[in-house]
């Protein structure tokens, strides 16, 4: 907390990475957005002693440290997001509300692929959700963020706000086109807690279908409301209980016996 | 991972905030002043939530109390609601994001090894999970909309 230095180093990559600005250019059909977060990413990692020598081990554990509290400014300002749509997000459809739990599905397909690559206690982090901020704000103050289970959801919320919007495009028109899913299924499916990714999702969708693009749009941003809602809740009470007790059975399997020391759940 | 008491909570707040109004006030339209009530108010409600789910039985993380409170106090209806909505629109969401991935960054440095030995894996993960999460809610949808007679 008196790391001056470390405050003093952070406001300049802050001030840096504002003054380039948000930088968008094409990328075959997709848009891809570079934002000020993601050079103040990169310029903090340039920092450590491998590369300019800036900071050193202190500051970068105290930075860690810092991380869980700092999150809480934004998850503060995502409340704000989300009360003025309440009185929306209460009125939506049943099928709306019910395939929020769809979500989940991200742990069936994560988990043992993340236990296939040899992950041990990062799968936590990166397999309960898709790793939006209040995943990260989640992980980072039950584990810390300088934890495996931080470094899993560091993991996939730095692919996510890279190449998610692009992704995201890409998807939705090939599921629009291969299986047999109704374009509203998918619009609905499009709210995963992220705007650029449902905006993207749901772009595709509506150039597929132009004359269900209203429908398309209403079904995408109330469903990616309703995410940014309950994603948190679901994470605490569902998500998260569930990728714990299949790492755990997964983890028998593939090791032989039940994890224990820094593998075991804390 | 070291914790801090709600002095140091509320001091590290407050430095952040000052780093997230200087990025607002460069990055966006939002003037320097103008933005500084919405500030104050994320900082108040970011030190309850996090003495709430410090104090309060339960278990619950502060994040949620957190996030709850700011829906709470800006639902349409609630008193003073449209005055926190007014004093939000000057703060940026992405500003906020700002200073702390330069934490973030600056944090990374130090696990870099476990990065770039986890590196494509955790792309080709995150992949894998964007497509659960969609075909997940979107099998859902479809077999819902179907039973309900609207597609």
């Amino acid at each position: 907390m008196k790391n001056f230095k470390l405050h003093g180093v952070v406001l300049l990559l802050v001030i840096i990475a504002e003054l380039i600005g948000i930088h968008k250019f094409q990328l075959g059909v997709g848009v891809v957005v570079l934002l000020p977060m993601l050079y103040a990413l990169i310029f903090g990692i340039f920092l450590a002693p491998k590369f300019l020598k800036v900071v050193n081990k202190v500051d970068m554990q105290d930075a860690g440290s810092l991380l869980g509290i700092t999150l809480m400014l934004l998850m503060a300002r995502y409340g704000t997001l989300v009360g003025p749509t309440l009185p929306k997000i209460i009125s939506a459809s049943p099928a709306l509300i019910l395939q929020e739990f769809g979500n989940l599905g991200t742990i069936f397909l994560g988990v043992p692929l993340a236990m296939y690559f040899g992950l041990k206690r990062e799968t936590i982090g990166a397999a309960h959700s898709i790793a939006r901020e209040p995943n990260v704000a989640l992980i980072g103050e039950r584990y810390g963020l300088d934890s495996a289970e931080g470094r899993g959801v560091m993991g996939v919320y730095i692919s996510g706000t890279v190449f998610g919007t692009i992704f995201f495009g890409l998807m939705a028109s090939m599921a629009a086109a291969y299986l047999p899913f109704h374009p509203y299924a998918l619009a609905m499916a499009s709210g995963v807690g992220s705007a650029s990714m449902m905006t993207a999702a749901v772009g595709s969708l509506s150039a597929m279908y132009p004359q269900m693009s209203d429908q398309l749009v209403a079904f995408g941003a109330a469903s990616n409301m309703l995410s940014g809602l309950d994603g948190l809740y679901m994470a605490i009470w569902i998500a998260l209980p569930l990728t714990e007790r299949m790492y755990k059975h997964i983890y028998k399997f593939k090791y032989g016996a039940y994890p224990t020391g820094e593998d075991a759940a804390k | 991972m070291k914790t801090y008491n709600m002095i140091e909570t509320l001091i590290i707040l407050v430095i952040v905030g000052i780093m997230s109004l200087i990025g607002n006030t460069i990055g966006s339209k939002n003037g320097f002043v103008e933005a500084i009530p919405g500030l104050l108010i994320l900082i108040a409600i970011a030190l309850v939530g996090i003495a709430m789910g410090k104090y309060l039985p339960g278990g619950i993380p502060g994040v949620a109390y957190v996030v709850t409170l700011g829906c709470i106090l800006t639902y349409p209806g609630v008193p003073g609601a449209d005055f926190i909505n007014a004093c939000m629109k000057k703060v940026g969401f992405l500003a906020l994001c700002t200073p702390i991935l330069a934490y973030a960054g600056v944090s990374i440095g130090k696990d870099l090894d476990a990065f770039a030995h986890s590196g494509w894996r955790i792309v080709v993960l995150s992949c894998v999970i964007f497509v659960g999460t969609y075909l997940g809610s979107a099998v859902i949808a479809q077999v819902i909309l179907k039973y309900l007679g609207q597609i």
